[in-house]
C-alpha cells in the first residue's frame, strides 16, 4: 500500500526534518498542515492521506485534540496515528495513549527511530 | 475641709499628669524611631513602586526580543536546511554518477574479455593494454568514494537532526515568554490593587499559569539525546497496547 502521510507541526522545522527524515527511509508523499484545525480540513479534502504524524503543543486545535477529534469518527478510527513531541512525561504518554495514539516518539528522534515505529504500526494494523 | 479635699483632687491631677509626662518621655523615643523609620521607608516605597513601574514597562521589550530570537533561529535554521537540502541534491547527482561509472567498468571488462577471447594471439599486448587501462584501481577509488559520500549523507542526516534543537528551544523560549508575560499581569495587578488600597486578588493569574498544559509549547522541552524517554514511551506503549482501554484507564487511574 503506496503511504501519504499527513504531517502536522507548527513548526516549519519541524515539518521539513519529518519530511526529510521520511525521505531518507524511502516515503516522498506528504501533504503537510501547520496546526490540528488544518489537518482536519485537509484530512476531510484528501481521501488519499493514510497515515498521520503530529505535534502534540500547536496552536487552535493541539495534537491531543486533532487525536481525539479523528477518533470520533468511523471513517478515521482506525487511521494510523503517530505522534512526535517534546513531551516525555509518563502522564503525558498515558493520556496519548488513552487518546489511541497508535505510536509514540518524543524528540529529538532518528530516522531509524521513526522507521521503527512506522513498521510498527504498519504491522499491526 | 473642703480646702483638703481640693488640695488633695488637685495633687491628684498632679501625680496623673506627671505619670502621663513620665509615660510621654518613655513613649517620645518610640514616636521618635517610629517617624524615623517612615522616613526611611517611604523613599523605599517609592523606588520599590518606581522599580515596579520600570520593569513592568520593560517587560514587552524583552518578549519581543525573545520572539525575536525565535524568528531569527527558525530563520537561520530554514537556511541550513535548505543548504543540506542542495548537498543531499548534489549528492544523489555524485551517487548516480559513480554508479554509472561503475556499470562502465563493468561493460569496459566485459568488452576486454570478448576483445581477448576474440584475438588470442596478441603477444602480451592484450595483458598491457588491460594494466595499462587500470579498471581495478580506478573501480577501487569509486568504491573509495562512494563511501565518502555515504559518510557525507550521514553527517549531514545528522545536522538535520541536531536542527530539532531549534523546535525544542523556540518551546522553552516560548515558556519564558508566558512566564514573563505572566510576571507582567502580576505586577499591574499589584500596581493596581495597590493604588484602590484593596486586597490583592491573584487567583485569575494563578489559574492563567496553571493552563500550559493546552499550550502551544511545552515547558518541559528538552534537547535530550538520550533515549531515556523515548524507552519509556516504548515500555508504556508496548504495555499498553496489549490491554483493553479500560483496563489502560483503569491502571492510570482515569
Amino acid at each position: 500500500m503506496a503511504l501519504k502521510f499527513l504531517v502536522v507541526d507548527d513548526s516549519v522545522t519541524m515539518r521539513r526534518i519529518v519530511a526529510n527524515s521520511l525521505k531518507a527511509i524511502g516515503y516522498e508523499t506528504l501533504v503537510e498542515a501547520g496546526d490540528g484545525k488544518e489537518a482536519l480540513s485537509k484530512l476531510s479534502s484528501d481521501d488519499s492521506i493514510n497515515f498521520i504524524i503530529t505535534d502534540w503543543n500547536m496552536p487552535e486545535v493541539s495534537g491531543l485534540e486533532l487525536v481525539k477529534s479523528i477518533r470520533s469518527t468511523d471513517k478515521f478510527a482506525k487511521l494510523p496515528i503517530l505522534m512526535v513531541t517534546t513531551r516525555g512525561l509518563k502522564e503525558d504518554i498515558v493520556e496519548a495513549l488513552q487518546a489511541k495514539v497508535n505510536n509514540y516518539i518524543v524528540k529529538p528522534f532518528t530516522p531509524q527511530i521513526l522507521r521503527e515505529k512506522i513498521d510498527q504500526i504498519l504491522a499491526s494494523a | 475641709m473642703d480646702n483638703n479635699s481640693n488640695m488633695d483632687q488637685v495633687f491628684e491631677k498632679l501625680g496623673e499628669l506627671k505619670s502621663f509626662f513620665i509615660f510621654g518621655q518613655k513613649v517620645v523615643p518610640v514616636i521618635q524611631s517610629i517617624i524615623d523609620f517612615m522616613r526611611d521607608v517611604v523613599p523605599l516605597m517609592e523606588y520599590v513602586n518606581n522599580s515596579i513601574q520600570d520593569s513592568a514597562s520593560k517587560i514587552p521589550k524583552a518578549a519581543s526580543q525573545i520572539n525575536s530570537v525565535t524568528n531569527a533561529t527558525e530563520m537561520a535554521t530554514s537556511e541550513i536546511l535548505d543548504i543540506v537540502d542542495s548537498m543531499a541534491m548534489d549528492l544523489s547527482k555524485i551517487k548516480n554518477e559513480l554508479g554509472d561509472l561503475k556499470n562502465g567498468f563493468f561493460n569496459q571488462r566485459v568488452a576486454l574479455e570478448s576483445f581477448g577471447n576474440q584475438h588470442p594471439n596478441l603477444n602480451g599486448q592484450f595483458e598491457a593494454l588491460q594494466s595499462g587501462l587500470s579498471i581495478d584501481d580506478l573501480e577501487t577509488k569509486v568504491v573509495a568514494l562512494e563511501e565518502i559520500v555515504k559518510k557525507i549523507e550521514n553527517d549531514s542526516n545528522n545536522i538535520t537532526l541536531s536542527l530539532q534543537v531549534q523546535d525544542i528551544t523556540s518551546q522553552q523560549l516560548a515558556s519564558v515568554n508566558h512566564l514573563i508575560h505572566s510576571v507582567q499581569m502580576r505586577l499591574s495587578k499589584l500596581m493596581n490593587d495597590l493604588s484602590k488600597k484593596g486586597p490583592v486578588d491573584m487567583s485569575d493569574i494563578e489559574a492563567e499559569d496553571e493552563n500550559t498544559r493546552s499550550a502551544t509549547f511545552n515547558p518541559d522541552a528538552r534537547y535530550e539525546k538520550n533515549s531515556n524517554k523515548q524507552d519509556l514511551a516504548n515500555e508504556l506503549f508496548n504495555s499498553g497496547q496489549k490491554t483493553s482501554q479500560d483496563e489502560i484507564d483503569k491502571l492510570f487511574g482515569k
